[in-house]
């Protein structure tokens, strides 16, 4: 929204509303219409953009940090999958990694340190476009020197890396948005002042650069809702064809694996339960292949709050957090724009909108409040 | 699309303005028939100074055509991840080449979590190692339990480590998958998995105080979880060992530990 406030003096007036809108019937070339004029002129989902970006880079700067006595173990030329192991299968799988390219130790801390701060401006959304390409490229690079490390949320991890790369996600409760803010309100009409062929080429490029941007972040939400209902969908699918899920008893099986039982006796205490566990396992499938059906209407809600609950299940129950948080803020991607908007001014019913010398205090707040936000969201 | 609209009512007509004079095919595809609108709304307002002259054809094509081909490349894109994440199929056949060209490495992904059946054993590895001292004597020491350390690091955690839940875990199923029944490697990718199998072992008993060896063996005993008290056993209940099974795997050469 600010953004939009902030852009608006390059954009003339406001628009008047077509008469397409206001009758019922409307022809496809219309739709057709209105769907590229949305696709080429409004970034749509920005604040759940924000949501991915804070949540993404939130997950896996604690990630790096959780397993900062580890590092060298999983990533390091200390691995006991060496360097020359991982190029050896760099050369037969086609990936790359920043990690491999120097086998020595100081090499790596300041990789691994620059992997810790990259995380951290993306989360802030500072210069956004060129932090977001640089996670990506760090995310892609730790996974591909860990690549027998690494598990599905690992994997969501990356794809999602690397699609934010094409999103506007720095638009929204982000740094960049602050400075947007403070630029507009500090330097208004600068931009009208000579009418010259150079002005008018550059306001031209300017428009261009709108459009490319809105597009790309279009199709980026787009591929990243796309990635989401795969994955949901062929989980489900890949499910319905195992006689456990079935029968009901895939979660007794679960439930009893070693490695994944952080709490034995509250696993336990769950396995008791053979009918709870039934209708867990049923659950667990029927909203797994409902998820890519129920998107386009309100039934997602109460879908995405079962999905919150069992991954929240998942992260305590079995140990998996980084997982069961990779899931929860793809989930959130899902949530309208209007919610999220609720949700800050509820958060910050004061501030936004506070003169530069209070901003400090504001921005120091908002990064405050920012994290949490993922979580709170999907409920 | 209604929620993108109430939230930017000024974001239209920056299109309007600067294309209602230019006639390009393109255009008024494009467009349909929102021209009309937009037309007008160029007109009942003050086009602000430098806006009034149309974009160069050149800048406009240019921008079309990006905008083609990022249309082009997200669909095409969703194809192949769906076509590469569905059981294998006709069309996934056919155009495997092209699928594989695109998603590897990238956008591998496999989303089978605990499916179609969720392992029903637990593994224990164990392994020891053999030292030959300089008289010539061979000695053999004790199995040492490597699953057990993940088993204790990941008890009572709420963020187990990576290392605990998915090293050893990850690193034996790629042997399996790589081996098959027997130990003998046929590929290189078999030799890089057991060089890590033997990498893991040799760090973690030299981790804990392991002293000078040679080579490292590995036992891997395969423990079947029990089918709930009076329920139906595991969906595929061929695949699912019934007894313990213990496999020893053969000795193999280490090559820079506790020296």
């Amino acid at each position: 929204m600010e953004t939009e406030q902030a852009l608006a003096p390059h954009r003339g007036v406001p628009r008047i509303p077509d008469g397409a809108d206001a009758g019922p019937p409307r022809r496809v070339p219309e739709r057709i219409g209105a769907f590229l004029t949305v696709l080429t002129e409004r970034p749509v989902s920005l604040y759940a953009a924000a949501v991915l970006r804070i949540g993404y880079g939130l997950l896996y700067l604690v990630f790096l940090l959780r397993e900062f006595p580890h590092r060298d173990e999983i990533w390091g030329p200390g691995s006991p999958w060496t360097p020359e192991l991982a190029r050896q299968l760099f050369d037969q799988t086609g990936w790359a990694s920043i990690l491999t390219l120097s086998d020595s130790r100081p090499y790596f801390e300041t990789c691994y340190a620059l992997a810790l701060v990259t995380s951290a401006l993306f989360l802030l959304g500072w210069r956004t476009r060129v932090v977001s390409v640089l996670f990506a490229v760090v995310v892609a690079s730790f996974h591909a020197r860990a690549i027998f490390m690494t598990d599905g949320g690992d994997n969501l991890i990356l794809l999602m890396a690397i699609y934010l790369t094409l999103t506007a996600c720095g638009r929204r409760w982000s740094l960049d948005a602050r400075r947007t803010r403070r630029r507009a309100s500090a330097g208004k009409g600068k931009s009208n002042s000579a009418d010259s062929g150079a002005d008018d080429l550059r306001h031209q490029l300017a428009m261009s650069r709108r459009t490319l941007t809105a597009v790309l972040h279009n199709c980026g939400m787009f591929v990243i809702a796309a990635q989401v209902c795969f994955l949901y969908g062929s989980a489900g699918l890949y499910k319905v064809q195992g006689g456990s899920w079935g029968n009901g008893t895939a979660l007794h099986y679960v439930l009893n694996l070693d490695l994944f039982r952080p709490w034995p006796e509250l696993s336990l205490l769950a396995d008791e339960h053979d009918v709870l566990i039934a209708v867990a396992c049923y659950l667990t499938v029927l909203v797994q292949v409902a998820f890519p059906f129920v998107l386009f209407g309100r039934l997602k809600y109460p879908v995405l709050t079962v999905l919150l609950g069992m991954h929240l299940g998942i992260a305590v129950l079995m140990g998996l957090p980084l997982f069961s948080g990779a899931m929860i803020i793809a989930d959130a991607a899902f949530l309208p724009d209007r919610f999220y908007r609720a949700l800050g001014q509820r958060l910050r019913p004061v501030g936004r909108w506070a003169p530069v010398g209070e901003a400090e205090a504001t921005a120091r707040g908002g990064a405050a409040l920012v994290p949490p936000q993922p979580t709170q969201s999907s409920q | 699309m209604r929620e993108a609209r109430m939230e930017s009512p000024g974001g239209d007509v920056l299109g309007g303005i600067e294309t209602a004079d230019v006639d390009e095919p393109d255009q008024s595809r494009d467009r349909g028939d929102d021209r009309g609108d937009d037309r007008r709304g160029g007109r009942t307002t003050h086009p602000r100074q430098g806006l009034s002259k149309p974009p160069p054809v050149l800048l406009k094509a240019g921008t079309s055509a990006a905008v083609a081909l990022c249309l082009a490349t997200a669909l095409v894109h969703v194809l192949l991840v769906f076509l590469h994440v569905a059981p294998p199929n006709p069309l996934s056949r056919q155009y495997s080449r092209q699928v594989n060209a695109w998603v590897f490495p990238l956008f591998e992904q496999n989303w089978r979590l605990f499916a179609p059946d969720p392992e029903s054993v637990n593994r224990q590895i164990s392994a020891r190692t053999m030292h030959t001292t300089q008289d010539g004597k061979v000695r053999v020491s004790g199995w040492f339990d490597l699953s057990g350390v993940d088993d204790s690091a990941v008890r009572h955690d709420v963020f187990p480590s990576h290392t605990a839940q998915n090293m050893l875990r990850r690193a034996w199923s790629s042997y399996l998958e790589t081996h098959g029944g027997d130990d003998r490697p046929r590929s290189e990718r078999a030799l890089m998995m057991q060089k890590y199998l033997t990498d893991i072992a040799a760090d973690r008993i030299t981790d804990h105080g392991g002293g000078t060896f040679e080579s490292v063996q590995l036992r891997v005993i395969t423990v079947p979880i029990a089918a709930p008290a009076e329920g139906p056993g595991p969906g595929s209940s061929a695949a699912a060992p019934k007894s313990v099974e213990t496999r020893y795997l053969p000795w193999w050469k280490v090559t820079s530990h506790g020296n």
